[in-house]
């Protein structure tokens, strides 16, 4: 095992190193797979008070511990074939024939005992350490419960089986990679990585090695620029959270903070590094510092404040970081990768899913056709304010967008997606992996995965199809009418929220069973012929500007419809009612026309023919070459 | 068989989801990860009707929400065209019975369904029972309330599931009872149409507006 001298490399490039002794206060390590070697909470910790005190000295319980749980195969880790310093091993080891889970786990041993003198020393004192390694043999590498509600352990230590051996080659790649650019690997924690090329995102695509993800995410996602920027900042912030966290009466003046508290003990209930090991000991130290960095976000940032889902960002940033660093990140995920899913009126959210449903649209139509709203004609012809012919097509325009308003059903399943940037959505290794991309790729990715998710569930969606258009079952999704209803021709007719359960139940637990990250990758993420693939950071830029500005429209459009209703029922009790209704109408042409002026969002389509003749001229060519071989 | 869609509001951590999970699964986590948006779960009861000779097959189509305040703005969402609404708050939590309150407001403004369901449901009951008692929430006065907005009303623990059973029988009888004219009427209908096996789900509804705005 490497890993000893934890104050340095990562540490200094982190905080800069050499001021105000910075580096001690927040090396707070996460219990990830690159800290756990590193790390410093324990039993024997009494590390609280963040801004006053500094780093337990106490890893070596840990990396007892650690190696402890090695030796039996607890966990299997694969840092532990990394270790090794032997370039050739990974190799060597993938072509060896690995039969099941016990020769693994004998490798893993063997590994260990080749490898490095302080990892034998680790060994050595594990001996006089008990701990329940029953309990680690259900838990993934980063402390994790492998089973859940739809993979069973054996599934998970099945696939892991295989997984693990991918993770040792891509790692292999990467050092290689490092080394071939001349960055160091210095203590298996390089803080420096190549500049952005196809290459390398083709490497972030099929997964950064475990142990680095928080120094690259760190890297990538420009968290030192942040941090720089913001020297002392995060110190200033914990005195303060000190001071409120302190008293204990808050007179409800900070609401946020109750909302906190309840949600950390339900942040990730299933991780070894959240709970406590026995009800009567002190909350576990990721519980502090998620709790920490919590109440420092909503003080920096009041215009968030807290929104529950953030719980689960910030807690999974400290499994791979330290805790000033988790912070920034959090603070560039919620505003650069997430602008506005978190704020207090939640409209970031219902952007991005109108983003993501016209995405659908271009991109699935056939996915599309069954989740889109049924547009009620009926409605729409029924609709007393079509007056003119203009007002006729300004208000078919307004029901063909009105899906941006009005978003369809499906959006109540994968609005969590966003909020939660995938975190229990997806199974902890994929999450992982879109992670990856997301501070590579930036924020556009995340919306690639979630066309891919629902790519994948085609299958699964059409074979429910035969029930959207009412399968027999009664079903009593819709209520009455009431005078004050304003709705542009309801497009969402109960008739369509028969099947749509089916479609909610595909949709929610479809993700959760994509266990291994490679089945979205290889099979849509790196595949040329989904479209969506080409779908880059500006366009969904555009994309946001466009829905966002559509969903203030007819916010505005309907806050007048409803004005003029009122007067409308007002009127309606003397009988002129009607006429009144007409004549506001015509005063209405004028927010119509607005709502006109922006055009149906257009795609840019200029790469389709290219891509397109690309792999047409390889097919022509692998054609000609096979009749050649057959002449 | 009958479908209703169902949903579960009230404040942060007063129990939702472990109510739904005692009625789906029939089991308790003490720690339960909290719901980000919402999500969605279904079970299947049978009740007994008194004019019909079988049993009655109710499918409930559950949406647990969140329960942040900011969540309030995707609640429309999740409660519209729904038949039913669990509105729950913890025994233990006096402010839970306030945002409860509120929540009610916002279901008969919001909701212009006559036959909607309401259910207020006390959480957490197994704490008010034992030596320590944390009961914040007098059952008397939530009674009182329930009774004064016409809601049904009862306390239940997820977490020995007493009660929760009950909750959702007669959340179904209420609505069988509501429905029952339409779907005798209308099975009489089918067994017409049967010649063109379909079934014109259309015709037994009111009207196609819709009485809710969505996201706003």
């Amino acid at each position: 095992m490497v890993a000893t001298d934890f104050t340095s490399p990562l540490m200094r490039t982190t905080t800069g190193g050499n001021h105000h002794g910075f580096t001690s206060k927040f090396s707070i390590r996460s219990p990830s797979v690159p800290n756990l070697r590193q790390q410093l909470y324990s039993e024997t910790n009494n590390y609280s008070a963040p801004a006053i005190e500094g780093i337990p000295n106490n890893k070596d319980a840990i990396n007892d511990q650690r190696s402890n749980s090695e030796e039996y195969g607890g966990s299997l880790s694969v840092i532990d074939l990394y270790d090794d310093n032997d370039s050739e091993s990974p190799q060597k080891k993938s072509t060896r024939s690995i039969t099941g889970l016990e020769d693994f786990q004998k490798d893993v041993g063997e590994l260990n005992s080749m490898s490095a003198d302080h990892s034998n020393d680790d060994l050595r004192r594990s001996n006089s350490i008990t701990i329940d390694i029953n309990e680690n043999e259900h838990t993934d590498r980063y402390g994790f419960k492998k089973q859940s509600t739809f993979i069973s352990e054996a599934d998970y230590n099945s696939w892991w089986n295989d997984y693990s051996k991918y993770c040792v080659r891509r790692k292999f790649k990467w050092k290689l990679l490092l080394e071939k650019g001349g960055l160091p690997v210095d203590n298996d924690s390089p803080t420096r990585f190549p500049s952005k090329s196809e290459k390398l995102k083709r490497y972030v695509r099929k997964g950064i090695p475990a142990e680095w993800r928080g120094d690259a995410w760190w890297y990538f996602a420009r968290g030192q620029e942040k941090l720089n920027r913001h020297k002392g900042v995060y110190d200033t912030l914990l005195v303060k959270v000190n001071k409120i966290t302190e008293q204990k009466d808050h007179d409800n003046v900070f609401t946020d903070l109750e909302i906190i508290e309840r949600d950390l003990n339900r942040t990730f209930p299933d991780n070894i590094h959240f709970q406590k090991q026995s009800p009567q000991d002190e909350e576990p130290e990721l519980i502090k510092s998620l709790r920490r960095v919590l109440v420092a976000f909503s003080l920096y940032n009041p215009k968030i404040g807290y929104c529950q889902s953030m719980n689960f960002i910030a807690g999974l940033l400290l499994l791979f970081l330290d805790e000033e660093r988790a912070f920034w990140m959090l603070v560039i995920i919620t505003s650069r990768y997430l602008p506005g899913v978190h704020d207090v009126n939640l409209e970031g959210v219902n952007i991005d899913q109108g983003v993501l449903m016209l995405c659908v649209k271009e991109y699935l139509p056939e996915i599309w056709s069954y989740i889109a709203p049924i547009t009620n004609k009926k409605g729409a012809s029924n609709n007393r304010r079509t007056t003119s012919s203009t007002s006729r097509k300004n208000r078919s325009l307004i029901i063909k967008n009105e899906f941006l308003y009005r978003l369809p059903p499906i959006t109540l399943c994968t609005a969590s997606w966003f909020m939660s940037c995938f975190i229990g959505i997806l199974p902890i290794e994929t999450t992982l992996r879109v992670w990856d991309c997301m501070f590579y790729e930036e924020s556009h990715f995340l919306f690639k995965i979630s066309l891919s998710i629902l790519k994948l569930s085609e299958n699964d969606l059409l074979r429910h199809k035969k029930h959207r258009h009412g399968g027999g079952i009664l079903s009593y999704g819709i209520k009455g009418g009431n005078s004050s209803n304003t709705s542009l021709g309801s497009s969402n007719d109960a008739a369509s929220e028969d099947g749509d359960m089916e479609i909610f139940q595909i949709i929610q637990t479809f993700p959760k069973k994509l266990l291994n990250p490679n089945d979205i990758f290889d099979k849509v993420i790196f595949k040329r012929k989904y479209s969506f693939n080409r779908l880059d950071q500006d366009e969904v830029d555009r994309c946001r500007k466009y829905v966002s500005s559509q969903r203030t429209k007819y916010k505005h459009y309907i806050d007048t419809v409803e004005k003029q209703e009122i007067r409308g029922i007002d009127k309606s009790t003397n009988h002129i009612g009607e006429k009144e209704n007409i004549l506001t109408s015509e005063m209405d042409e004028d927010t119509i026309n607005e709502a006109l002026s922006s055009e149906v969002y257009g795609f840019k389509r200029n790469l389709t023919g290219v891509h397109w003749n690309n792999s047409l001229k390889a097919k022509v060519r692998q054609m000609k070459k096979k009749i050649d071989r057959e002449v | 068989m009958l479908q209703f869609k169902l949903v579960l509001l009230g404040d942060s951590s007063v129990g939702k989801s472990s109510i739904v999970h005692r009625f789906v699964k029939d089991s308790f986590d003490e720690l339960r990860e909290s719901t980000i948006g919402a999500a969605f779960l279904s079970q299947t009861i049978k009740i007994k009707a008194e004019e019909q000779e079988e049993d009655v097959v109710i499918k409930f189509e559950i949406w647990d929400t969140a329960g942040q305040e900011r969540y309030k703005s995707l609640a429309p969402m999740y409660y519209r065209n729904a038949n039913a609404a669990l509105v729950v708050y913890d025994l233990t939590q006096k402010d839970s019975l306030v945002k409860a309150r509120s929540w009610v407001e916002e279901l008969k403004n919001k909701v212009g369904d006559e036959d909607l369901v309401i259910f207020l449901v006390g959480n957490k009951l197994d704490l008010c029972e034992g030596e320590e008692d944390l009961r914040a929430v007098d059952t008397s006065e939530a009674k009182a309330y329930a009774e004064e907005q016409n809601l049904l009303f009862t306390e239940v623990s997820a977490k020995t599931g007493q009660g929760v059973k009950e909750v959702f029988r007669s959340i179904g009888e209420k609505l069988y009872a509501s429905k029952k004219d339409e779907i005798l009427a209308k099975k009489n209908r089918e067994l017409g149409n049967r010649v063109n096996n379909s079934v014109d789900i259309n015709a037994q509804r009111p009207s196609t507006n819709d009485t809710t705005t969505c996201c706003s």
